[in-house]
């Protein structure tokens, strides 16, 4: 981090990728209850911009993105099989879920009265997502500065994993609300999002995690595929194709 | 101030498979019909490529579902219990726009069986009197097998449902389910191409003596043009099928093979953005007189008025407008008495993960229905004397998608994020797939619908309450199957087998199982037992009809659109006649 608070990473992204820095993204905040009241398809849950390589964010602040940008490297560390989950977008993908219309609750139920319910309630928070997810993100860095008094993106491999199993375990008491719920509720699935959805919502960069794993992508017609190629491996597998491909 | 708008013959509440079946049969007869659906057509990115493909907007974020903030649920396991509002509705999935939850099905499409439409009487014959426990409240649904198999035919012929015949009018087919009831015609297509999951699940079940059978499927095994001449192509395997609207048109669903058929006819109106608040019911009268509701595109509000009313929503809602209404008297749990909300039951699922080494099962070339089944452990296929629950479940290698963001199982003990995961992921993707076992679920005296006391919609009506958790039943049911199923996964010589995790309460909204609600408005041959009769006809409305799985008393261990769909049928032929002669059916 430098002083004047960007990172290294994204001044070198910034400059890499001049013509889409973020100032000159839409933020495309979907209007709470008006595709509600018309009952129109929602729109893709985040802002398209005309590269996946997009660079800043959105709604991450300097911390947040820092922690957010650690945790998706930790998670989804670089090694033969695809770049680290900031290279793949992860982080990126992250903040643009909270800048879009999921991130800011545009379907979630939150009327009152709120209550603590069971687990299997799900989640009983006045909070959307964006504020949940930074409310979050606040307190695992606060409890991470008290036990380890750095950061957690200044931490080792090794701190962080203990940390990460801490807080997903409901291990980490010392917060403000339940980190536990927090992480396996909100972090856990916005991070395999990022990993696995289709680029155009900015992270499976290059389609990497499709590639990784072997999913084809689209168009997925497989009509004489399904005999042709059962139980063998699937040429497309090698060079999966996303919806910008087919665009 | 509501306007009044011009009286209509038929309005049906609910622009799914019922309205679809419904118009399909009173339109050409030149009856007036209306159908009043709350969301949009199904005309746009959601069927077209590239986008219909995309996994996140469609099936994580749920793009075609019910919006939560404009309507939910609220769930308690008890009664006595807080219900809390399902803030995100995951665990099951409405429908909302044209087509309901027939345009974004899987397709699975059975045959409840003969013992299905008589379970209590089944039961008590078979095992006594008192071997039902006390709070298992199971009814006889008034209607039997053979009143409904001709309705089974037709929605097949109409749907053009893939898959291999067991018993053609009493004669045994090898290849078909050996415990299916007779069927007058075997299906109108040959099933679907067995996956690769498919082959070593057959090679497994009749390893173990089991007779493995392809599962029935709307999605169409190849080009087909239906009696009424509407056409399905063939499917191409694309993995998006459930939560998704068919964009190759070869998944049967009213939107392609029902509504077009009536739509343009002068007699026929297919209302959208028009979300109804209410049945009106004169209660002297015993008579609906029409319903209110909101047109969404200008907020204004109608009063619609109807000869004859159908309720054909989703099931919860279906329920929750009785309830609005004041049409029937509410169940009690304390006393048993009362109908309405009644016998709510779910479908109980649980699955095993299997893996292989050294087989490709390239999950992405799938359907909704794709794969092998077993029906051994199904429903009342095998004697429970002894075993301390009733019913069963299927157990079937479905393999329904390969999208990645959630269909990549991983076996236990892998971690959940690093390098390991990574290389797990990397591994197992191509070579998994899941067995499931999709079980009975059998109403419980507790288990039921009403409106809650505290919680409102979007409109400011009380949203239905549901109160509903796995009865011991059902969970030793599970226990059963599961390991059933589990080995089964063992015996396909799998590397890797996850263990067997039965389904147990408390019931998980953060999960999704299935969409497969039942109950609620229930039919029978009582009005103090049921809500409707068993001509759909209800006791309290002689002009008020109920289409749907709400009429379920309870839920049997198939996938239930088939029974709903040869129910709306025969409703179909009762509402011809009763439009000739207004009567009790």
């Amino acid at each position: 981090m430098s002083a004047d608070g960007t990172s290294s990473s994204d001044r070198r992204r910034f400059l890499k990728s001049a013509g889409v820095a973020s100032a000159s993204l839409p933020l495309l905040i979907a209007s709470q209850g008006g595709a509600a009241a018309t009952g129109e398809a929602p729109r893709p849950a985040v802002a398209q911009s005309s590269t996946a390589d997009t660079a800043g964010y959105q709604i991450l602040s300097l911390d947040e993105a820092a922690f957010t940008e650690a945790l998706v490297d930790h998670m989804w560390p670089k090694d033969e099989l695809s770049p680290s989950g900031s290279e793949l977008g992860i982080a990126t993908f992250i903040d643009r879920q909270l800048a879009g219309a999921f991130g800011q609750g545009d379907r979630l139920y939150s009327q009152g009265p709120f209550r603590k319910g069971k687990p299997q309630h799900g989640y009983q928070l006045p909070l959307t997502p964006a504020e949940y997810f930074k409310a979050g993100t606040a307190a695992a860095s606060a409890a991470c500065a008290r036990r380890f008094h750095r950061g957690f993106d200044k931490l080792t491999a090794a701190e962080r994993e203990q940390f990460l199993h801490d807080v997903a375990g409901g291990k980490v008491a010392d917060a403000p609300l339940d980190l536990a719920a927090w992480f396996n509720g909100l972090v856990y699935p916005l991070f395999e999002r990022g990993a696995f959805a289709d680029p155009i919502y900015g992270g499976n960069r290059d389609k990497a995690a499709w590639r990784m794993i072997g999913y084809p992508g689209l168009p997925a017609t497989y009509s004489q595929d399904v005999v042709r190629y059962r139980g063998k491996p699937h040429p497309r597998s090698a060079n999966p194709q996303s919806i910008l491909d087919l665009s | 101030m509501a306007t009044t708008l011009k009286e209509r013959e038929v309005v049906i509440v609910g622009g799914g498979l019922s309205a679809g079946l419904l118009a399909r049969r009173l339109v050409p007869l030149g009856r007036d019909v209306l159908v009043l659906e709350r969301g949009a057509p199904r005309n746009g990115s959601e069927m077209q490529l590239p986008s219909q493909r995309d996994d996140l907007r469609w099936s994580i974020l749920r793009g075609l579902n019910q919006r939560e903030n404009v309507e939910t649920y609220t769930l308690r396991h008890a009664p006595g219990e807080d219900a809390l509002p399902m803030r995100q509705l995951i665990s099951f999935l409405p429908g909302f726009g044209v087509g309901g939850g027939a345009a974004h099905w899987n397709g699975l499409t059975w045959r409840f069986q003969t013992t299905d439409y008589v379970l209590r009487s089944h039961l008590e014959s078979r095992y006594g009197k008192g071997a039902l426990p006390a709070d298992m409240t199971v009814q006889d649904w008034g209607v039997t097998y053979d009143e409904l198999e001709p309705y089974y035919t037709q929605f097949e012929k109409l749907f053009g449902i893939s898959g291999k015949a067991g018993n053609v009018r009493g004669e045994k087919r090898d290849g078909g389910n050996p415990f299916e009831p007779w069927r007058a015609e075997d299906y109108p297509l040959p099933p679907l191409e067995t996956p690769e999951a498919g082959l070593i699940f057959k090679a497994a079940a009749k390893k173990l003596g089991y007779k493995p059978f392809p599962l029935p499927a709307a999605n169409a095994s190849r080009a087909y043009t239906n009696p009424d001449g509407m056409k399905l192509a063939a499917c191409q395997y694309c993995g998006h099928c459930e939560r998704f609207v068919c964009e190759a048109q070869a998944k049967a669903s009213p939107n392609i093979l029902l509504f077009p058929l009536v739509v343009g006819k002068p007699n026929f109106e297919l209302r959208t953005h028009a979300e109804v608040f209410h049945l009106n019911y004169d209660r002297a009268a015993k008579r609906v007189t029409g319903v209110t509701y909101i047109d969404a595109l200008t907020g204004e509000e109608f009063i619609q008025p109807a000869s004859v009313v159908v309720l054909g929503s989703y099931v919860l809602s279906n329920t929750r407008l009785m309830l609005l209404s004041g049409i029937g008297e509410p169940y009690d749990p304390r006393t048993g008495k009362g109908t309405v909300g009644k016998n709510y039951c779910y479908q109980t699922v649980s699955g095993v993960g299997a893996f292989f080494e050294d087989r490709y099962i390239n999950p992405f070339m799938a359907s909704g229905s794709l794969g092998m089944v077993i029906d051994e452990f199904n429903n009342d296929h095998f004697d429970h004397a002894g075993l301390g629950f009733f019913g069963g479940a299927y157990i079937a290698a479905a393999v329904t998608n390969g999208r990645p963001i959630a269909t990549r199982a991983l076996p236990p003990g892998t971690p959940r994020w690093g390098l390991a995961w990574k290389a797990a992921n990397a591994k197992w993707y191509l070579r998994s797939f899941g067995i499931l076992a999709h079980g009975t679920s059998y109403s419980h005296r507790n288990n039921h619908l009403d409106l809650d006391p505290d919680y409102r919609d979007a409109y400011g009506r009380p949203l239905a309450r549901i109160t509903f958790d796995f009865p011991e039943n059902d969970v030793k049911m599970s226990a059963h199957v599961t390991q059933k199923a589990h080995d089964l996964a063992k015996a396909t010589g799998a590397t890797i087998v996850s263990p067997a995790a039965p389904r147990r309460g408390p019931y998980d909204t953060r999960l999704y199982q299935t969409t497969h609600n039942t109950g609620g408005t229930i039919m029978g041959v009582d009005r103090a037992t049921s809500v409707v009769s068993t001509r759909l006809q209800s006791w309290d409305a002689q002009n008020l009809f109920v289409s749907g799985a709400s009429v379920f008393p309870q839920n049997s261990g198939y996938n239930p659109t088939g029974p709903v769909a040869a129910l709306a049928l025969r409703l179909g032929d009762d509402l011809a006649s009763y439009l000739e002669r207004p009567r009790v059916l």
